[in-house]
């Protein structure tokens, strides 16, 4: 008999608390359902669509498409390795390329610096000025820099006698996208550094103590106790980075929009064009499904490094 | 409950969510009037059905709404243009009291974005709406979201071909309002009589004054560069071609009766464009607005501008212009307005939509907007001051106003148009490969091919 008391209370206390995960879960389940699968499974539908009922014509037709301000690989260009356009895929594959080591190597090498000196913080929001200005200022902001009557990039070269780089970098199909890459490093480094600084700050100081008195030199200390400490932080700002120039798309859109000659195109901007300009939504929506496949890449390995990481907590 | 079984279940229901959603995304797009094969038609409660065959047509506006109504208008101009606007719009409620107008200043690409998936869902962002992408409306009529206003627009009322951009299938779906114009080189008159220059007459002429005006000290380039996204280099590129192919050969190009990579169209951009830009008279690309300062300012002597200009100088009296010598076309292009078949305001749209393309027009001219109007029965001295100078030594040169190309062509291609244009200024040595590119993906040449 007490058994069977028992087994009925177990049970509705199993009920209830049954009932208190669903009514905690079921807002965020309603939201979510609401504001990100339904726009996901209407993207994916709407890229399979065109005109003469459902199929793949959409992503053959972004894929194989040859026009400069839309391609996504332009082979003969890259053949020949002349200057852009390469293709807007390829751009943002450089884009990578280029921006995430300069990213990750500045914020460390700042946010080590600038570790425990006085008068950092100072430092430190002026670097980050470029994270909290919306990048379509950002944008405008790298169009003026290397503007060649105002801009401080095309003085200073100026002013070193190297004319042939003493004007609009924007306007050139052979310095357009490093001109913007260059100024997104200016706009996104803020982030690896409020990163790697907070990294720093949970730094246990008694390793780096202990390697001090085995004689460990500075270098030494650097990449074998204070690196490997930091695989946390650099996860966290290499795939941030990563899918952050996988989807970059204000600061070109307000700087060259993609030109001259579709020599600075990105992925982002060819879904817009086919988009507003275009106003072709199956084209569309079938580059979005791509650019999200592509950014699934590194957010399922950062997802999986969580996870482990997670695992070797417990 | 296994994991096995329970990993079953949880890919079930994902599958079972993914598919009710997209049964349902698929079974709402297909019932919406995008998707339908209806002739576009109007909602208004004054429509009225003639004859036995069935035809839709629309009452006139009527002139006095009894009750107070307001409506939203969406135009593209801000700052001092949108300033010029509201001049038209205060005439508007003086003449119709009932009617007040709530203005929205919204440019078309950023219009382009967003109202046809309002349109989809059966909403609109206001009652009437004003744009200069003329194709744009087109295509939104196409999809059956605009009202049909053929009765109201009488097309010999307008500038010859003015109405016909906004005609599909023989009915008039957009109003004309007023028009700019891009005619030639501008210069401050002043600037000229200090150092001795005078206007060209031959093209011999015009390149020497290039010489003359490269020689003189502060002169960095002897013409100015605008750069928005491209769009100034396009009309310079435009007028170049209606100079020595003539107005028909801008026709042709809008058509693809005649391609970009054709011998005519690369003997003009090769022979006479790029060697101008190769020796340097044409200045880099610099934002068309901080070029306005510069120019005015003498750093550059000539800069190729539509009739806007004159709005934006210190001193519109010391300001003239030239076409290239032997130019026999202008081109104009005006915005237009239209009514969403959405509208719960009809009457008020249309009497709206009727004032801008007819009297309106001439509050627009009267103010520095640097417009024309397109309705011909607003006569010349009713414009402002100075574009009264312009317009008549348009007239009196005998140039045809013709449709902008990249405007009459629009969609992607406009962009391509604006962006390979781009790509001419920094690197001429590829005018072949440009031109190909343009014919390639012209839309019209594709639809030939």
């Amino acid at each position: 008999m007490f058994r069977g008391i028992w087994r009925r209370s177990s049970r509705k206390r199993g009920r209830s608390k049954k009932a208190i995960i669903i009514t905690f879960l079921l807002p965020e389940l309603i939201l979510l359902l609401t504001f990100v699968l339904t726009p996901i499974v209407g993207t994916f539908v709407i890229s399979f669509q065109t005109d003469n009922g459902y199929g793949p014509d959409n992503y053959y037709k972004v894929i194989t498409e040859t026009s400069p301000d839309k391609a996504l690989v332009l082979p003969k260009n890259i053949e020949s390795l002349r200057p852009p356009p390469w293709g807007a895929l390829i751009h943002n594959i450089v884009w990578v390329l280029i921006h995430l080591p300069l990213v990750v190597f500045l914020g460390l090498a700042l946010a080590y610096l600038l570790h425990e000196v006085k008068g950092s913080s100072i430092v430190k929001t002026i670097i980050f000025l470029g994270m909290v200005i919306p990048m379509i200022v950002g944008g405008l902001l790298i169009r003026f820099m290397y503007d060649g009557t105002l801009g401080v990039v095309p003085l200073l070269f100026k002013t070193l006698g190297i004319n042939s780089l003493a004007k609009t970098w924007t306007n050139y199909p052979q310095t357009a996208l490093i001109s913007l890459i260059l100024g997104s490093v200016w706009l996104w480094t803020g982030f690896s550094l409020t990163v790697y600084s907070a990294a720093f700050e949970s730094l246990p100081k008694s390793y780096i103590e202990a390697a001090k008195i085995d004689g460990a030199s500075g270098l030494q200390i650097f990449f074998k106790i204070v690196i490997p400490l930091l695989r946390h932080a650099t996860i966290v700002v290499v795939v941030m980075t990563m899918l952050w120039d996988l989807k970059i798309f204000d600061i070109v859109y307000v700087s060259t929009l993609g030109g001259p000659g579709g020599s600075s195109n990105v992925m982002a901007l060819v879904m817009y064009l086919y988009f507003a300009r275009a106003l072709d939504y199956g084209r569309s929506a079938a580059t979005a499904v791509i650019l999200a496949l592509i950014t699934l890449i590194p957010g399922a390995w950062f997802i999986k490094q969580v996870v482990k990481s997670g695992k070797e907590k417990r | 409950m296994n994991a096995l079984t329970r990993t079953g279940l949880a890919i079930l229901i994902i599958v079972i969510v993914i598919l009710a959603i997209g049964g349902g995304y698929w079974w709402y797009a297909s019932s919406q009037p995008g998707k339908t094969t209806t002739s576009p038609s109007t909602t208004s409660p004054t429509t009225t059905t003639q004859g036995g065959g069935g035809a839709t047509t629309t009452t006139s506006p009527t002139t006095t709404t009894a009750k107070q109504v307001t409506i939203t208008v969406i135009g593209p101009w801000s700052g001092t243009s949108a300033e010029y606007f509201k001049a038209v719009i205060g005439n508007f409620t003086a003449k119709y009291p009932n009617i007040k107008v709530n203005y929205i200043s919204k440019r078309a690409e950023d219009l382009a974005k967003t109202a046809p998936l309002q349109f989809a869902a059966g909403k609109t962002p206001a009652d009437v709406i004003i744009t200069p992408w003329a194709w744009w409306i087109v295509e939104m009529a196409k999809k059956g979201y605009v009202v049909d206003i053929s009765d109201m627009i009488n097309p010999n009322d307008y500038i010859g071909g003015i109405v016909d951009k906004v005609t599909y299938n023989g009915k008039i779906y957009g109003a004309p309002f007023t028009m700019w114009l891009k005619p030639g080189f501008w210069y401050r008159k002043s600037f000229f009589q200090q150092h001795g220059l005078s206007e060209p007459k031959t093209w011999d002429e015009f390149l020497n004054l290039l010489d003359q005006i490269k020689q003189i000290n502060g002169i960095q380039n002897p013409i100015v560069t605008g750069d928005g996204v491209g769009w100034p280099e396009s009309d310079i590129v435009e007028h170049f071609l209606i100079t020595f192919g003539g107005p028909d050969l801008q026709y042709k190009l809008i058509n693809c009766e005649v391609k970009f990579n054709d011998p005519q169209v690369k003997d003009i951009i090769k022979n006479k464009l790029v060697p101008l830009i190769k020796n340097g008279y044409f200045s880099e690309p610099i934002e068309w607005t901080q070029a306005v300062d510069e120019w005015w300012s003498g750093k550059y002597a000539l800069y190729f501008m539509g009739t806007w200009i004159t709005g934006r100088v210190d001193d519109p009296n010391d300001l003239d212009f030239f076409p290239l010598p032997g130019a026999k076309g202008v081109v104009g292009g005006a915005d237009y307005g239209f009514i969403p078949k959405f509208t719960d305001k009809m009457d008020a749209a249309k009497t709206f939509l009727k004032f801008i393309a007819t009297e309106g027009q001439m509050y627009h001219v009267a103010g520095p907007a640097g417009k024309i109007p397109t309705y011909k029965k607003i006569s010349v001295d009713k414009l402002w001051k100075p574009m009264q100078s312009v317009y008549q030594k348009i007239l009196n040169l005998g140039m045809e106003i013709v449709p902008d190309l990249d405007d009459s062509v629009g969609g992607d291609w406009q962009t391509l148009f604006w962006d390979q244009l781009k790509l001419l200024w920094a690197e001429p040595d590829q005018v072949d490969q440009i031109l190909d590119t343009l014919t390639q993906q012209h839309p019209a040449c594709q639809s030939s091919s």
